[in-house]
């Protein structure tokens, strides 16, 4: 066994691709939630984008949110599938860049807090003012939906830090971690994005008898596709505009279902605006 | 009794960590911690090979990784050992290992990106400034006599590859060798923020709930690390590392313009960026301290000493698992393994599986880093004890032979190799801020999840003070005790 | 080639002083026996000379100064270090030449030590290593000789062997011995030093075993 494993790793080092050449377009994406389907899901989209634009596509999976933005600063990868918050700081850091096209219900996006069967939460319309004294986890400390805007209302009703709020704060690291850590009882209440939430519950990956949703959040804008400004030089005058009208123009179902988004519409860098202005009031951004 | 400076320096220890646990948050808040637990037990002893290819190239990406890595930190320490009379020789190599491999990583990740560049250079920094250290202690000690005796005419070059290297050799390739043990953890923990290494795989499979995949991943690792001597033999050395380089990986190319904006805009204060003067940067400095550093010094320092403490009992109780005078050939076996597998194993890993467990609080870690660093000490004071042959007719009860006659003997190296690690343990403890712990390895990730490369540095200078410092006051404490120590117990 | 001379040199150990005030010279062709009990300040004499002139002499010290990771060959190479170029030293290191080979061969064939050619040091026995040190001073070929005790660790016929040989081949030596006997026999002049002064410089030729004695209990006073 372990000679096969010896013989397969060598071959597999041995034809790794070579550095990426300039003609590859190298994109990432966000770490937000399993990263099995974060690679079936964006290795589709790789082949999609290259039979759309004639160019190597290749996508590089990272470890956190954070990471990603550096690739994109650095110029590692040209493109790439933002939050909100990721988003914003990958823009403002990459003077040019520019959001081309979010998903449909990137637009209103939301959060859910969810919380363990032992709290005794329900489903409210207004902030549930129960989780006072509970565990809390956030997502990933980048995330929009499972840190920014629930840190957000934390504040806003309890006009206090959440750490203060709250009986002991954790990041769980991505959506999925989170489902997983509350439906254990490791944390009693935890703030998920809510598409995240929906397609597990549709795929009977959490037991809702655990742990349901309590509240949802006001929407704002989340998800969105950026591209650096400096493509067209490298990759041709009109790259850009092809990239987006290949984005937009996504149809196959399975492909959307793996996101799972209805489609692609155009956005722009001011669809933003609200997510930094709520990131510099929690000191998130400078 | 408490007379004796040793028993009264042991004591003190003691009562700063009851102080500490005041201030520690040491609770068990999931709510059914053992089943999942079990989940992963099951899953370590039915390990999932399926995969062979994956678990070939993470084993195959780690051994390259810590080849390369501890290779170019051996030749930039040798030459700093060479160097190590100058101060500033002595505080460079004093500062770059007081900062933990992964710190290294995360800075080096900003302007190398995903580039095996950076995996490398996180490892042989920090190992450069230890190897610097040690091998200069392993030549002062040898022999100067050969030297001294050459006419002066003899070139510098043959007089120290005659007259010094000899006789230093196999104490400088014992440690070296004991390095790249510790090499190969470092290389797979890397893997935790993006090298293609096996913290990689072992993160995907661990958020995933794969257990099966993480056991495979684990049996394959401890095997090659306790066959370690097996597969690194002097003769085959060379071929390994002229081949390591190749197989690293392609990662992504880097862009140099990044490494000089890291410098000359990145790290610079935000305030002096833009230009708001020095009333402005002292608020910053000053909001920094309050709100991270100093919350996070407290944390660091509370979690050290008990985590110390608790290395400390563990040792002694894991120490006659392998000492011959208190197991069998069986028992004694089974104890090594034991051992072997708690200090094969990373603390942070260890701290990481942890806190998924039993939730957000500081026990995982202080379990994390007991059972780690335990399982090094109790395996080197099991060795020394193995040493001792007890007159004929002493102690015949377990007991009174642990309490008589054993212990009051390796009491001295087991307080020399745990103010050793004392260091090492706060450097981890630092670095377990990453995992949510709010020590400042947690401001630091913060920091440069915020993109806040500023805050970092400064929190990352203020994290290394703070290590080379205890590393001060420990090298005080053996001095003041008299405890000697052999250099390969550092790590 | 001038002799060695010192002039009223002293040394002390942590503030305990073992020589007094000593001037002494060495000319061309002396071979001088340092005597006195041990810790009579012998050694530290020995070391005063050759720190003074460190230039064309082999010195010999009493830890006799091996490599003992290295083979006997390398250990004896060692005495011609300045007469070559690094690049020389570190081939020979690395892979003997020939001729070295055979030339170091040849000092170590009338020590009886041929045979132990590519033993290392570290595994010799005690006159093993102390007949190395001594075919090491006598491939060096220097003009002067400084040897301390050079033949404590060897019995009588090897004692003898290894005392010919030394004077045989330095002209100008100074050798501390204990063995009062070999070194009337061997040497010329004798330097008595007794609680860190010289207490006595005759020619060897005067001088009987009995004239020694008073040297061994602190009675030159």
């Amino acid at each position: 066994m372990l000679k096969h494993a010896l013989t397969a790793a060598l071959v597999a080092a041995l034809l790794a691709p070579a550095a990426a050449s300039a003609e590859t377009l190298v994109f990432t994406a966000i770490p937000d939630q399993d990263e099995t389907k974060l690679r079936e899901r964006f290795g589709k989209v790789a082949d999609y984008l290259e039979g759309e634009l004639d160019v190597d596509v290749r996508y590089v999976p990272v470890k956190s949110y954070a990471a990603a933005v550096t690739a994109f600063r650095n110029n590692q990868v040209q493109l790439a599938w933002f939050g909100g918050l990721s988003g914003v700081r990958a823009r403002q850091a990459v003077p040019g860049s520019e959001a081309l096209a979010q998903g449909v219900e990137d637009a209103e996006f939301s959060t859910y807090f969810i919380a363990h069967k032992s709290t005794g939460l329900t489903r409210s319309e207004d902030f549930p003012q129960g989780i006072k004294g509970k565990t809390f986890t956030f997502g990933s400390k980048g995330s929009t939906s499972g840190r920014l805007m629930p840190e957000y209302h934390i504040r806003r009703v309890f006009d206090a830090a959440p750490q203060d709020a709250l009986e002991r704060v954790g990041f769980s690291g991505n959506h999925s971690r989170t489902i997983a850590l509350v439906e254990s009882g490791t944390y009693e209440v935890g703030a998920v994005n809510y598409s995240v939430w929906d397609s597990a519950v549709a795929n009977g990956k959490v037991d809702t008898g655990e742990v349901s949703v309590i509240w949802e959040t006001p929407t704002y804008a989340d998800y969105q596709w950026t591209i650096r400004g400096d493509v067209n030089q490298r990759f041709g005058d009109d790259f850009k505009d092809k990239v987006r009208e290949a984005l937009l123009a996504m149809e196959d179902p399975e492909l959307l279902q793996s996101f799972p988004r209805e489609g692609f519409i155009p956005t722009s860098n001011s669809s933003y605006d609200n997510i930094r202005e709520t990131a510099k009031k929690l000191d998130l951004i400078d | 009794m408490p007379q004796s400076p040793t028993i009264r320096t042991s004591l003190g220890f003691v009562l700063v960590a009851a102080v500490c646990l005041v201030f520690a948050d040491l609770a068990i808040t999931s709510i059914n911690p053992w089943l999942e637990m079990g989940r992963l037990l099951r899953g370590v002893v039915t390990p999932d090979f399926s995969s062979p290819g994956q678990i070939g190239t993470a084993l195959l990406r780690t051994v390259a990784f810590a080849f390369v890595g501890v290779g170019l930190g051996a030749a930039a320490g040798f030459v700093l050992s060479l160097l190590f009379r100058f101060r500033i020789v002595r505080m460079v190599c004093a500062f770059v290992r007081a900062i933990h491999e992964l710190f290294w990583a995360l800075i080096f990740l900003q302007f190398f990106g995903l580039h095996p560049l950076t995996g490398v250079l996180a490892i042989a920094i920090p190992y450069a400034g230890i190897f610097g250290k040690v091998y200069s202690e392993i030549l002062d000690e040898a022999d100067p006599t050969p030297a001294r005796i050459l006419p002066r005419r003899v070139g510098v070059l043959s007089r120290f590859l005659f007259a010094r290297i000899p006789d230093a050799w196999p104490h400088l390739r014992s440690y070296t060798s004991y390095r790249l043990e510790c090499g190969l953890r470092s290389s797979a923990i890397l893997g935790f923020v993006g090298m293609p290494t096996l913290g990689f795989y072992l993160e995907s499979a661990f958020g995933e709930g794969h257990y099966d995949h993480v056991g495979a991943l684990l049996l394959v690792f401890y095997i090659l690390i306790a066959a370690l001597r097996l597969w690194v033999r002097s003769r085959l050395v060379p071929l390994y590392m002229l081949a390591a380089p190749f197989f690293l990986g392609t990662g992504l190319p880097i862009a140099w313009g990044q490494a000089v904006r890291f410098f000359t805009e990145d790290i610079v204060p935000n305030p002096i960026r833009q230009g708001e003067g020095l009333v402005a940067l002292w608020q910053w400095f000053a909001d920094l301290m309050v709100n991270q550093a100093l919350p996070g010094i407290g944390a660091t320092i509370v979690l050290t000493q008990i985590a110390l403490v608790a290395t400390g009992a563990l040792s002694l109780l894991a120490f006659p698992l392998i000492s011959r005078h208190f197991t069998g050939r069986i028992t004694g076996t089974l104890g090594h393994t034991l051992l072997v597998i708690a200090r094969t194993t990373p603390e942070y890993l260890l701290a990481y599986i942890l806190l998924q467990l039993w939730g957000p609080s500081m026990l995982p870690a202080v379990v994390a880093l007991a059972v780690h660093n335990a399982g090094i000490i109790g395996h080197l004071i099991g060795r020394r004890s193995n040493e001792i042959s007890l007159r004929p007719g002493a102690a015949q009860g377990r007991l009174e032979r642990y309490g008589y006659e054993v212990l009051p003997r390796v009491y001295g190296p087991f307080l020399a190799f745990l103010f050793y690690r004392w260091e090492i343990i706060m450097r981890e403890t630092a670095i377990l801020g990453i995992l949510g712990i709010t020590t400042l390895g947690f401001y630091v990730d913060s920091a440069i999840n915020e993109l806040r490369f500023d805050r970092a540095m400064v929190l990352i200078v203020i994290t290394a003070l703070l290590n080379i410092g205890v590393d001060t006051l420990a090298r005080r404490l053996r001095a003041r005790l008299r405890l000697r120590h052999s250099p390969t117990c550092e790590s | 080639m001038a002799g060695l001379s010192l002039r009223s040199a002293s040394a002390a150990y942590g503030g305990q002083r073992v020589l007094d005030p000593i001037t002494l010279t060495i000319e061309v062709g002396e071979q001088v026996a340092l005597v006195g009990r041990s810790g009579a300040g012998k050694s530290t004499l020995l070391s005063l000379l050759f720190d003074a002139e460190r230039s064309d002499i082999s010195y010999m010290p009493q830890e006799l100064g091996l490599v003992h990771a290295l083979s006997v060959f390398h250990n004896v190479y060692m005495g011609r270090l300045s007469a070559h170029a690094s690049w020389y030293n570190i081939a020979n290191l690395v892979w003997p030449f020939r001729h070295e080979v055979e030339a170091v061969e040849a000092v170590l064939e009338p020590l009886a030590m041929a045979p132990k050619l590519w033993s290392p040091v570290g595994e010799l026995s005690g006159g093993q290593r102390q007949r190395t040190a001594v075919a090491r001073t006598v491939y060096q070929d220097a003009g002067i000789l400084l040897a301390d005790e050079p033949v404590s660790a060897l019995d009588g016929p090897q004692a003898h062997n290894v005392m010919r040989t030394l004077t045989s081949h330095y002209a100008t030596a100074v050798l501390a011995m204990h063995d009062v006997e070999l070194a009337l026999r061997y040497t010329n002049r004798v330097v008595g030093i007794d609680e860190g002064r010289i207490a006595l410089d005759e020619p060897a030729a005067e001088l009987s075993p009995e004239d020694l004695l008073p040297l061994y209990r602190g009675e030159t006073a």
